[in-house]
């Protein structure tokens, strides 16, 4: 008996990689189940040759001798042989089970090369086994994709939902093909692909409409505060200038005639003064050159021909200032007097020589700031480099910036 | 993208170093009780300016013109302050040496010729231009424009490279 059970076993383990060269897998997967269709075959040809030699009984013995091979197999799977005619259709469940179970790399890898070729008929009962766990790494692909077409991932979600739950019971199914996990502050959330799209774009238009107080801001509350600085100055410069021309006259008499009380007065406030007046003068200046926006030339010299207030109390505090800085040394002349050693610097005939220009100099000066200060206040509100720079739209700005700079 | 709060701290850094400036050349000639006041007041301007110039090339090197290679856009646009600033910087250094030279011996002697009145007008008005262009730049930087993509951004490289 068992010597008979036993060539059918071997025969079944030796041959099939050469019986079905292209389907090895379900094959080979699947010997318990294979086997005893080989077996059956067997028995189908012995019972043909029994039959055919006229002998009944035999049969019945054969068979029952046909159906112990597996027997080896049943002490596993008892119930294999009852079932073995329904197999075709359905596996028992701990069939499938203990294969699934098989952590064993070859069967995996063959289910991975069996996914190419259409398996035959049989094939039937492995397919779902195989399309499930084709899915799992085709998911984590789809998962790094944003861009993968919905129906492809929707139909093989209900397919495997299908197979699993007319097989088995639907357990070890991974969900999460239509989600997408995003990292938002070191936690991945999940998200439909859809919806994080429109979540993104949000988060652009977000982002344009979010910060409040921009660079841009910044820049325009420095430039109204200095121009605060500016008109302050402008003022407070018109009105020292006017000061110090008021003394100096006051100080030397009728008709410059007591020059030598003005030196021996105004020793001490020569030099602040000077200082101070280059102070106010510098930032009137700036002041001035950014209402009429000196940087861009062409503009400044356009306004200046046609007389604009700005430009031309920006050429008249340059003026002043040039005036100014010449009296530099003058004023440190006076600032070192010393009326009793009478030395080089102060012969008593030089007194009138440097002195006169130098009170001109300053008259001039309190003028030409008086009457800046007349233009800039007449419209204070008004500040070029303020429109250009902030208020300028895009398109025009590249023109005049190629204008003023060529 | 230039931060606001960075963008402050600059500008105010900025604002501080020019004000220092501003000061040193309206009251130096006061302060000269003893040449080495005027001196370190005058090295102290110097490193100043030069770190004005530091501090404008740093914000250069921080916009997106300059790291998209537009290098000569941004020399176009603000060659005037570059110009100006080395100009007034050489011009400082100048005078502080001259003025320095001259006053080291005897700090409350007459020391004023034709030459050093000239220089000293030519430094101070640089330095009045200076003060403008330097702010105006430093103003115009923190325009977002220079921080982004845009079609401002290609039309003004396609004008230039014309």
């Amino acid at each position: 008996m068992r010597a008979d059970s036993g060539p059918p076993l071997e025969e079944g383990q030796a041959h099939p990689p050469r019986a079905l060269p292209p389907v090895p897998s379900a094959i080979q997967d699947d010997v318990p189940l294979s086997l005893p269709k080989k077996k059956k075959s067997r028995t189908k040809s012995k019972l043909a040759t029994a039959s055919s030699e006229g002998l009944a009984e035999p049969v019945v013995s054969k068979q029952s001798e046909s159906s112990e091979p597996p027997a080896a197999y049943p002490k596993e799977h008892p119930e294999a042989p009852i079932q073995r005619g329904q197999k075709k259709i359905r596996p028992p469940p701990e069939l499938e089970t203990s294969f699934t179970e098989k952590p064993s790399s070859p069967s995996f890898l063959r289910n991975e090369n069996g996914v190419d070729v259409e398996p035959p008929a049989e094939g039937v009962i492995p397919k779902p086994r195989r399309k499930a766990k084709k899915t799992q790494p085709a998911e984590l692909q789809y998962a790094n994709e944003l861009g993968v077409e919905d129906e492809d991932i929707i139909a093989d979600e209900q397919r495997i939902l299908e197979q699993h739950s007319r097989f088995t019971a639907p357990t070890g199914i991974s969900q999460p093909v239509s989600k997408v996990f995003v990292e938002k502050s070191r936690r991945f959330h999940a998200a439909d692909r859809s919806e994080l799209i429109k979540t993104t774009e949000n988060i652009d238009v977000s982002m344009d409409m979010k910060p409040s107080w921009t660079t841009q801001d910044v820049a325009l509350s420095v430039n109204r505060a200095f121009r605060m600085i500016g008109l302050f100055s402008h003022g407070f410069l018109a009105g020292c200038a006017v000061w110090n021309v008021v003394v100096i006259y006051v100080l030397a008499g009728d008709e410059l005639s007591d020059l030598s009380n003005l030196l021996q007065q105004y020793k001490p406030l020569a030099y602040p003064f000077q200082s101070l007046l280059y102070l106010l003068l510098a930032l009137s200046t700036v002041s001035a050159f950014d209402r009429a926006d000196f940087a861009k030339t062409s503009v400044a010299i356009r306004n200046f021909l046609a007389l604009e207030p700005t430009a031309l109390a920006s050429f008249l505090y340059f003026a002043a200032l040039i005036l100014s800085l010449s009296q530099q040394m003058t004023s440190d002349r006076i600032h070192l007097y010393t009326p009793s050693v009478n030395g080089s610097l102060w012969a008593a005939e030089i007194e009138e020589r440097f002195l006169q220009p130098w009170i001109i100099v300053n008259l001039v000066v309190a003028l030409l700031v008086g009457l800046s200060w007349l233009f800039l206040s007449y419209r204070p509100s008004v500040d070029l480099s303020e429109e250009l720079l902030f208020f300028s739209g895009v398109e025009e700005n590249p023109d005049k910036g190629i204008q003023a700079s060529s | 993208m230039l931060q606001t709060s960075n963008y402050s701290l600059v500008l105010s850094l900025q604002f501080l170093l020019l004000s220092y400036d501003l000061f040193v050349n309206s009251f130096s000639e006061l302060l000269r009780m003893a040449p080495v006041i005027q001196l370190v007041l005058f090295i102290i301007q110097d490193i100043a300016i030069l770190f004005n110039i530091i501090i404008i090339f740093l914000m250069f090197f921080n916009t997106f013109v300059f790291q998209a290679g537009l290098v000569s856009l941004l020399f176009h646009k603000f060659k005037g302050t570059i110009i100006l600033t080395a100009v007034y910087l050489a011009l400082s250094i100048s005078l502080h040496i001259w003025v320095m030279n001259l006053r080291w011996k005897n700090s409350s002697g007459f020391i004023w010729t034709d030459g050093l009145q000239t220089l000293f007008v030519f430094q101070r008005l640089a330095a009045v231009l200076y003060f403008y262009f330097y702010k105006r730049t430093a103003v115009r930087l923190g325009d977002p424009r220079f921080y982004q993509d845009s079609l401002w951004l290609r039309k003004e490289f396609m004008q230039v490279r014309r």
